[in-house]
């Protein structure tokens, strides 16, 4: 079928990475806002604006709060505490049993607590970064059945395919490593581009790839409860066996001691060890009774791995049960590659880099896809064929679309009042339902302005959405200052990073996208002048 | 503030490194001095002071972080040292003759 070896790959590399470039840029996109989740949660949320708090007292704030989330202590689950070391609002999580007609299940309440005040925060707050790109980065969202995990990780699996036939089929790897030629015709430098952006930081998105898929192993393998579900029994049997912590509840009542005086044994426990931290997450179950578990976890800031150093406490007693064990080789190994990608750490230096990683491998995906219409839209002119049509529409779609879709969401965040009218869907709903008629919108968008690209001409959708994101972007910025008064001045003179970096984020974008418009405009019209000059001469040929 | 420091000379390092190793390819030798390579060719010297570029930036990332934080900052490091470079050559080349002093443009 292959005349050679690099025939095949260019095969293998130029049409999965047409189908499935689309998704992956998604993930690369989102991703790349990822490592910003919790900024992006404290913009989208202007209650969440301060600087993070240590845990507050859990005898003295927290258990109130979870006594209220819990209809009785005795079908208590689970009460969980996350206070990572990047959110100001802390998340309160309750599990409890409900046993709607004869069926034993179960109900999750979540609320959000300020530290500062002990008081939980009023209406339906949405976390953009954390709640939404987050889930969009891995799952797209499509949750019926996993699909969208499934998609992403197939998708993850052809990116490391596409990176393996892209260094085969790469002619001069190490001569143009270096090497990006933009006057050297539209092509050609969008070749260099491609290249550029996906040999020099190959080792990041050969990483995030594997470790992306890998993460999800579990739901591609799940020998645990197919193949191995006897031999993952028996382990779990023998685990419950050598630990301490209770599985079940006593039956016998026991009010629940200190929780703070279990903080600060665990605190000193870790400045013991020489590993001095914040108390981040803390469990609790069979609380009220005799075999009470409180585990409590630091916050991760320089380490790739949470949830580890545990201590576990019985929860009536408040004595120490166990302390978790060291990893082993094999858990060192898996914490260090799923750590790399999920990034617990507060490394501001390491997280500015994987941000700027991901916008490389958004380069490299989106060179990819202009090289393939520029490649062809001369020939398909000739012939006469739409395929290129369609296909730099999704580009324009992809790119600039996937770009108004985000700031579509950010721009209605900040428009929707805090209380809405009754009968109107929740405030998430309505940011979701948002960010897809954006994108959907730019999609009509692109396919109604790519049409000249049939042609063989540069398509107008380029620069109008280009401008739109300009636009966008400026008005997210000027929104975010009229409903909260957090001008940049502001926000700047206070370092209050988190939301005076999107602000001065989002004018970078609007800034690029202008250049980029003008610099398209331009392009578009010296094509069509030396168009018309050529036609001319043939004319009076 | 010791360690931000360090850091920022892991960055400079790694951008240095870089900046030898692609002065010791022809092609780019030619873009920052406007012409070949002398006799005899500094190639070695260039790719041995990338390499001691590069290899001190992972020195100074140790120093500052664990060593599997330290390791994923290094590479990261270099991906950025590579783009900076890869920009420098393409739009101010002559800069990297401060990497070099004998890299300058020869009469003739």
């Amino acid at each position: 079928m292959f005349q050679s070896f690099r025939s095949a790959m260019t095969w293998i590399h130029t049409w999965f990475g047409l189908v499935l470039g689309f998704v992956l840029m998604g993930a690369f996109f989102f991703g790349a806002l990822c490592v910003f989740d919790r900024e992006i949660d404290k913009w989208a949320i202007p209650e969440a604006r301060f600087e993070v708090q240590p845990m507050p007292s859990f005898d003295r704030v927290l258990l109130p709060e979870f006594e209220a989330m819990s209809p009785s202590l005795e079908t208590m689950q689970i009460w969980g505490i996350v206070a990572d070391n990047r959110s100001s609002l802390i998340d309160l999580v309750s599990i409890h049993e409900t046993s709607a007609q004869g069926d034993a299940r179960t109900e999750r309440v979540v609320k959000m607590l300020d530290p500062r005040t002990g008081k939980v925060t009023n209406g339906d707050h949405f976390k953009i970064g954390s709640e939404f790109f987050y889930p969009l980065h891995y799952s797209l969202t499509l949750d019926w059945q996993g699909l969208g995990e499934w998609i992403v990780a197939f998708s993850g699996m052809m990116m490391l395919a596409a990176l393996i036939s892209g260094i085969v089929i790469h002619r001069k790897l190490f001569r143009e490593f270096f090497t990006f030629r933009p006057g050297k015709g539209f092509r050609r430098s969008t070749l260099d581009l491609h290249n550029l952006t996906g040999v020099v930081a190959l080792p990041f998105h050969f990483f995030f790839a594997f470790t992306g898929v890998l993460i999800f192993v579990g739901q591609y393998f799940p020998i645990g409860t197919t193949q191995l579900a006897q031999l993952h029994e028996l382990h779990e049997q023998l685990e419950i066996g050598e630990s301490k912590i209770p599985t079940e509840r006593s039956g016998h009542a026991a009010p629940l001691a200190s929780v703070d005086a279990m903080m600060a044994e665990a605190r000193r426990r870790w400045a013991a060890h020489g590993m001095p931290g914040e108390v981040g997450v803390i469990h609790l179950r069979f609380v009220g009774d005799a075999n009470a578990h409180v585990a409590i976890y630091p916050a991760a800031t320089n380490s790739l791995q949470d949830l580890l150093n545990g201590v576990h406490f019985n929860g009536a007693t408040g004595a120490v049960l166990q302390v978790d064990p060291a990893p082993n080789a094999v858990q060192q190994v898996a914490g260090f590659l799923t750590g790399l990608h999920l990034q617990p750490f507060r490394h501001w230096p390491l997280r500015w880099l994987y941000a700027l990683g991901g916008l490389a491998g958004c380069v490299c995906i989106a060179t990819g896809l202009l090289f393939f219409v520029e490649k062809r839209k001369h020939q398909h002119a000739k012939q006469g064929s739409q395929a290129i049509h369609v296909v730099d529409a999704l580009a324009v779609t992809t790119v600039t679309g996937m770009v108004i879709a985000t700031l579509g969401i950010l721009i209605v965040n900040r428009l929707l009042p805090d209380t809405l009218p009754a009968g109107w869907p929740r405030h998430d709903d309505l940011e979701r339902y948002a960010f897809w008629f954006a994108w959907l919108l730019a999609m009509a968008h692109a396919f109604w302005r790519t049409a000249p690209v049939a042609q063989g001409r540069m398509a107008p959708a380029w620069v109008e959405q280009c401008w739109t994101i300009t636009v966008m972007s400026v008005t997210a910025v000027l929104l975010n200052w009229i409903t909260t008064g957090d001008h940049l001045l502001r926000t700047l003179s206070d370092t209050y990073w988190p939301v005076a970096g999107l602000d001065l984020a989002l004018l970078t974008v609007a800034a690029i996208a202008a250049l980029a418009g003008r610099k398209i405009k331009r392009r578009a019209e010296n094509a069509s002048m030396i168009a018309e000059s050529v036609a001319q001469d043939a004319a009076r040929a | 503030m010791r360690d931000a420091l360090l850091l920022i000379a892991a960055f400079v390092t790694s951008i240095a490194g870089m900046g030898w190793l692609a002065l010791s390819m022809d092609v780019h030798w030619r873009q920052v001095c406007g012409n070949a390579f002398g006799s005899p060719a500094p190639t070695k010297r260039l790719r041995a002071l990338g390499t001691l570029g590069l290899g001190t930036s992972l020195v100074l990332c140790l120093s500052v972080n664990h060593a599997s934080i330290a390791s994923l900052v290094w590479v990261m490091a270099l991906t950025a040292a590579a783009f900076s470079i890869a920009f420098i050559l393409t739009w101010r080349a002559h800069w990297l003759r401060l990497l070099f002093p004998p890299a300058r443009p020869t009469a003739g």
